[in-house]
């Protein structure tokens, strides 16, 4: 369960009366079906990171909400959980260790800890390396406990910020396409944050192209095309080529 | 299709035998650089043993030469009493660091609320530029002479070290862990135990080392002034006889203890805490 649906969401920095206010977001709307990937595409600064933080419960919206099945997010959780760019992973905990650290907090019990853990471990391809620590392990991995960490707590709403902006470019196609494995496995309600149109095609049902100063969506898109992706798909060259100029059409009017 | 992950190596671990070599050899490689001491001693021997007593015996006790300071060490040892005092000034330390652990969750709730280290740090901005042992008179009419007060001597030592250090590691910890601890369920109370104490962890061991040597230093201070037993105890002891052979044991004694202590830690916190290593990397 996870229907995520974004209202009159504004963010205001700042006193909103003073002159040097700044205005994140302005009446953010749209809604995002149960366990569909939704992608939100800007270029940065255009309030993307903010409406995320204030999805995954960090910030405050000034003016609107946000909320999941009805219900409204104000406090950070499993249920809305997050994956950083920067992995963020415990240094001092095992790979099954920071897996298994929301469960714990869960209050989910040892025995059950184990299976939910090296049933994740496996789902992201890390068996063998349940006892090792994060910087024994390259980027790519980090991100994929990272993912496991997150989905083992079972969120209603999978929030990512440029999850795979950290990693060079092929590790970053394969992780995407390690992503979308993942997910078609185990659907779930999940917000992206990215910047790359690419990466959003690849993963997304539905793109939210965000404009800035102040940060609105310009245009919510449905994507319609089969999976897996194709690059060189007329449909997908097509819609790339949209993306690019409802995104270039802010660049230049900045 | 997907390759298989591939794990960072680390430094590959030689076999166990071969490491033992590795280290022997390492430990052989050192040897040329005692060169200088070895012939300061030789000349030590030499001014003890032959010079100062041809043109001033008096003299020549006031500088024993290392071949009496080995003995009398040695007598030390066997009689036991050498054992003894170096107990007694560890169980201070022992006791006194007890107290000043109290500094790792001030240092916390310092480092994380705002509000406690507004108040409280005014304090110890207060109490912490005053040297130990300059509460040395005052302790001595709260205390009277004994283990109390040199273990507050001591714990005043190790106390502040813990605490700014406790209160730095705090803030240094990366805010993302803090988000991700959030994000995953953690409430504020597991937050500090799990992730802000085990984070700031690294940084207070630095303050327990930094905090045992002065301590360490405190007590031979105290125990000077304040004491029936322990290594400060018998170097003043032995300076109302004359036996500055003793006084040089206790010297060396309280610098080697002070150097293990340290080392100690050091080692500990490097097994037990390999990922703050790979982090300053």
């Amino acid at each position: 369960m996870g229907r995520l649906a974004v209202s009159g969401v504004s963010k205001i920095y700042g006193d909103r009366h003073a002159a040097d206010s700044v205005v994140a977001l302005r009446d953010v709307t749209f809604e995002v079906p149960d366990n569909q990937f939704c992608s939100i595409l800007g270029h940065s600064g255009c309030g993307k990171t903010t409406l995320l933080n204030i999805a995954a419960g960090f910030e405050r919206a000034t003016a609107g909400a946000v909320t999941v099945d009805g219900a409204p997010i104000d406090l950070p959780g499993w249920r809305n959980t997050m994956i950083f760019q920067e992995y963020a992973l415990f240094p001092w905990m095992s790979v099954s260790d920071n897996i298994g650290f929301g469960l714990e907090m869960k209050g989910v019990s040892r025995k059950e800890r184990e299976d939910i853990t090296r049933h994740y471990i496996g789902l992201v391809g890390l068996e063998g390396f349940d006892s090792k620590l994060p910087y024994q392990l390259s980027g790519g991995m980090r991100q994929r406990v990272a993912i496991a960490r997150a989905l083992a707590v079972q969120p209603n709403l999978l929030l990512m910020d440029e999850p795979f902006a950290a990693l060079d470019a092929q590790n970053r196609a394969f992780m995407q396409e390690e992503l979308e494995r993942i997910w078609q496995r185990e659907p779930k309600t999940v917000l992206l944050v990215t910047h790359s149109i690419d990466e959003a095609i690849k993963l997304s049902d539905c793109i939210a192209v965000m404009t800035s100063r102040p940060g609105r969506i310009k245009e919510f898109v449905k994507v319609e095309l089969p999976r897996p992706r194709e690059e060189d798909d007329p449909s997908y060259i097509a819609l790339k080529r949209r993306l690019r100029e409802l995104i270039r059409d802010d660049f230049v009017s900045q | 299709m997907a390759a298989p992950p591939v794990a960072i190596e680390h430094g590959a671990v030689p076999p166990p035998r071969n490491r033992w070599r590795l280290r022997l050899l390492a430990a052989l490689a050192v040897l040329p650089n005692f060169a200088t001491l070895v012939v300061l001693l030789i000349v030590w021997q030499f001014a003890s043993k032959v010079w100062l007593p041809r043109i001033d015996p008096q003299m020549a006790v006031l500088m024993p030469a290392p071949s009496t300071i080995a003995v009398t060490a040695a007598g030390m040892i066997a009689s036991g009493e050498l054992f003894y005092h170096l107990v007694a000034s560890l169980k201070r330390e022992a006791v006194a660091f007890l107290f000043a652990a109290s500094a790792i969750p001030l240092g916390i709730m310092m480092g994380w609320w705002r509000l406690v280290h507004d108040q409280v740090n005014p304090i110890m901005e207060i109490l912490r530029p005053i040297p130990p042992l300059a509460w040395i008179p005052l302790s001595i009419l709260w205390f009277g002479i004994g283990d109390e007060q040199n273990e507050f001597i001591i714990f005043l030592g190790i106390f502040f070290p813990i605490l700014v250090n406790t209160i730095v590691g705090v803030k240094n910890i990366d805010p993302i862990l803090i988000r991700a601890a959030r994000s995953l369920g953690a409430s504020e109370r597991r937050l500090l135990a799990r992730i802000v104490f085990i984070g700031a962890l690294p940084q207070i061991i630095t303050g327990i080392r930094i905090g045992l040597g002065v301590g360490w230093m405190a007590l031979v201070a105290a125990e000077l002034v304040g004491a029936s037993s322990g290594l400060g105890f018998v170097i003043n002891d032995a300076r109302s006889m004359l036996r500055t052979d003793i006084i040089v044991v206790g010297m060396l004694t309280i610098g080697l203890i002070g150097l293990l202590i340290d080392a100690a830690i050091l080692a500990l916190s490097r097994r037990l805490l390999p990922w703050s290593l790979a982090m300053r990397k």
